[in-house]
């Protein structure tokens, strides 16, 4: 009796706690299902964390201050356990030496001298960070905010003399490891920045045309389409354009996430619109009316819960066009510019023929770049597809 | 509402390229400066724009402008080059629309078919193979593309591709056989472009439909015996479209965004170039306006007309019901 009665009494729990389960839990459920989906959230969260210790895990500052002047334009260097040298359990690379005389024609030749191992180190001193490095910088000194916190100057891993270049040197001898791992935290940081401005404004417009409707809604349609039909690119170059050359690196990274949060919300804030007008009707709203709630907590308290799955799902999904847009801004060289790291920037100083044809490992950034998109598309469509309602009925 | 559309649209565009430091005036005397004139005085520059117009209030010159390109289609004058805008654009602006209308259908192409199938095998191998091929497009930065193809053609055809015509046809007046060259050399602009852009329009159709087949009219339909094509098109396939036949005019935007860069790849003398030239290099800001207006009129126009296609469609639209 008791062996019949159990399968059917763990079928009833899991019955029980799906219809107890919160919104968020489902769409977890359903989330943890699809493995492109997770493979993709992992990467990101890979990238977010990356992004965000770039400081501890790069080995040497992304700036020309931690520039390797013995290797330029140097090609990735592989670490070693052994050679005919004899082998060693902590890995090793070889020291490069840059000499120049009359017998080279006076021109800088390298060369790898085996004798002299340079061997790993964990969590090494190094030049110094701030772990926590928070600024507002807008043009003009009185507006800067930073807050610095958790001075370090302990770094993951480093040589016990000279340096290491997982990814290679660029022209100037800066370490394209760390800079492409500061790439990746600040182009998260303008994407976040913008998206998130654009949220507000989005929610917002949305949250008023779609509440009240009527005229308000018609004029403020008006405008939004006029906003989304102008070009954005060229709106940003043309906005890009006059960014005096005299800013400083931080300024122009605001002011572009800015401008990138400014131009993005007219299709959030349709999409916003459009779902308020279908439930302002409902009955639950009638009910919250009746019961004296003002408009402004009627839309933050009733109405916007009632789809903060899709408009997250949306959000994720307008993620990787504000990257792209930071990117191709930078590219065409009207975005951030050469000592500020950004994917954009590393791309564009890919893009040349010289590159192309002697320095390839400067491409190194660009795979990273694609898996970084590729993994928010993937997240976002798995996020979509966690949070459809109706979709439970299939699995 | 397309008429006021437009008028902001161009108040916007009007407002933007007046908020780009320096005229007209100040370019032209320092230009003259150049040339042998000893000094530049404050009175120089404010007589220049004087005799420019430039001294009207703003509203002023942009209702003129307007004026001018509504009733005579005259774009205004190159501050730069010093003739009409008309004239530097001349049939490039129709090249680039074209390019871009191609890419267009390059997208619609893959995405439609692909969003389509991807939600009915949702998250099957095969679904993830090919949202992976079509989101490459998004993820391979375009330059990278244009780049790849390019080496990739002269390794192998012996041809850059690059350019829009072959030497020959470059000043030739347009013809079929100029049509026929233009048309050898266009197909991987056009290719690149709607890739790239495959995406969006891929998630949105997969997401549209995703809803659509759930929900429970279609399983009614399921009940009552329908089945395979038939249903797929009746019920969840129309309702899907919908939605994305209305972004049509977005879209073109969105795949102008790409040009820019692409055709500078590429070589590409059209709009888009002359548009990344006039704002990043030369400043050029009348050229620059009357691109992105041109660009927004068609876009609106592209609206207006799907608007009323969507009415036909779909007779819950006509009544306002949407």
């Amino acid at each position: 009796m008791a062996s019949v009665t159990a399968p059917a009494t763990k079928a009833s729990t899991n019955k029980e706690s799906y219809y107890t389960a919160g919104q968020a839990q489902l769409i977890w459920s359903r989330f943890k299902r699809n493995r492109a989906a997770m493979i993709s959230a992992i990467l990101l969260l890979f990238f977010v964390i990356v992004g965000i210790f770039a400081p501890f895990i790069s080995p040497y500052a992304p700036t020309i201050a931690g520039k390797d002047p013995d290797y330029l334009n140097g090609a990735p260097q592989i670490l070693r356990f052994w050679d005919e040298n004899g082998f060693s359990i902590v890995p090793f690379t070889y020291t490069v030496e840059r000499t120049r005389s009359a017998a080279t024609n006076l021109r800088w030749v390298e060369t790898i001298n085996k004798e002299e191992r340079r061997y790993l180190r964990f969590f090494v001193k190094g030049w110094d960070y701030y772990l926590i490095d928070f600024f507002i910088d807008l043009p003009g000194r009185n507006y800067d905010v930073r807050w610095r916190a958790l001075k370090m100057d302990r770094h993951l891993f480093g040589m016990d003399k000279g340096f290491i270049h997982f990814f290679g040197t660029d022209k100037d001898g800066k370490d394209l490891f760390s800079r492409t791992v500061h790439a990746v935290g600040i182009s998260l940081a303008i994407g976040t920045v913008g998206v998130i401005l654009s949220f507000v404004l989005a929610l917002i417009i949305g949250g008023i045309a779609g509440y009240f409707g009527g005229w308000i809604d018609g004029v403020i349609q008006i405008i939004t389409d006029a906003v989304r039909v102008v070009p954005t690119i060229p709106l940003y170059m043309a906005i890009a354009a006059f960014l005096p050359d005299d800013w400083s690196a931080e300024a122009r990274f605001f002011f572009i996430s800015i401008v990138l949060g400014l131009l993005g919300w007219p299709t959030l804030a349709r999409r916003i619109r459009t779902h308020l007008l279908a439930e302002r009707t409902q009955d639950y709203v009638l009910a919250a009316k009746l019961a004296g709630a003002s408009p402004r907590r009627i839309i933050s308290r009733h109405l916007l819960p009632s789809f903060t799955s899709y408009i997250i799902v949306d959000l994720v999904i307008t993620f990787p066009y504000t990257v792209l847009a930071e990117t191709s801004l930078s590219f065409i060289g009207l975005g951030l510019k050469d000592p500020v790291n950004s994917i954009g920037v590393l791309l564009k100083n890919a893009t040349n023929v010289d590159v192309m044809l002697n320095y390839q490992w400067q491409f190194i950034p660009v795979p990273i770049f694609i898996i970084l998109v590729l993994a928010f598309v993937f997240v976002g469509d798995g996020l979509r597809d966690a949070a459809d309602p109706y979709a439970q009925g299939k699995k | 509402m397309a008429v006021i559309t437009l008028f902001l649209v161009s108040f916007i565009v009007f407002g933007l390229m007046e908020l780009v430091p320096g005229n007209c005036a100040e370019r032209y005397v320092a230009y003259k400066n150049t040339q042998g004139r000893a000094s530049i005085s404050e009175a120089d520059i404010r007589a220049e724009e004087i005799r420019m117009g430039l001294d009207k209030p703003f509203v002023v010159r942009w209702f003129n402008w307007t004026k001018d390109v509504f009733t005579k289609g005259y774009l205004g004058e190159s501050c730069l080059r010093r003739t009409s805008v008309n004239q530097i654009l001349q049939d490039k602006f129709w090249i680039s629309l074209g390019l871009t209308l191609a890419a267009l259908l390059v997208s619609y192409l893959i995405a439609i078919p692909v969003g389509m199938f991807s939600s009915t095998i949702r998250n099957s191998a095969t679904d993830t193979t090919f949202r992976f091929i079509s989101y490459l497009g998004l993820a391979l930065p375009n330059f990278m593309v244009a780049l790849g193809i390019m080496l990739f053609s002269t390794l192998y055809f012996g041809d850059t591709l690059t350019g829009l015509f072959s030497n020959e046809f470059r000043d030739a007046p347009w013809s079929t056989a100029k049509l026929l060259n233009f048309l050898s050399r266009a197909w991987m602009p056009a290719l690149i472009l709607g890739w790239s852009s495959t995406a969006l329009q891929l998630q949105t159709v997969r997401a549209l439909m995703s809803d659509e087949n759930d929900k429970l009219y279609v399983t009614a339909a399921k009940a009552r015996g329908l089945s395979g094509a038939k249903l797929f098109w009746r019920y969840p396939a129309r309702q899907a479209l919908g939605p994305v036949i209305n972004s049509i005019g977005f879209d073109l935007n969105r795949i102008f965004n790409a040009l820019p860069i692409v055709a500078t790849i590429l070589t590409l003398n059209e709009a888009g170039f002359i548009l990344l030239e006039s704002l990043a290099i030369s400043n050029d800001q009348e050229v620059a306006g009357a691109i992105i207006f041109l660009l927004t009129v068609s876009i609106v126009f592209l609206n207006f007309i799907t608007d009323v296609l969507l009415g036909i469609i779909d007779p819950r639209i006509r009544k306002g019901m949407i």
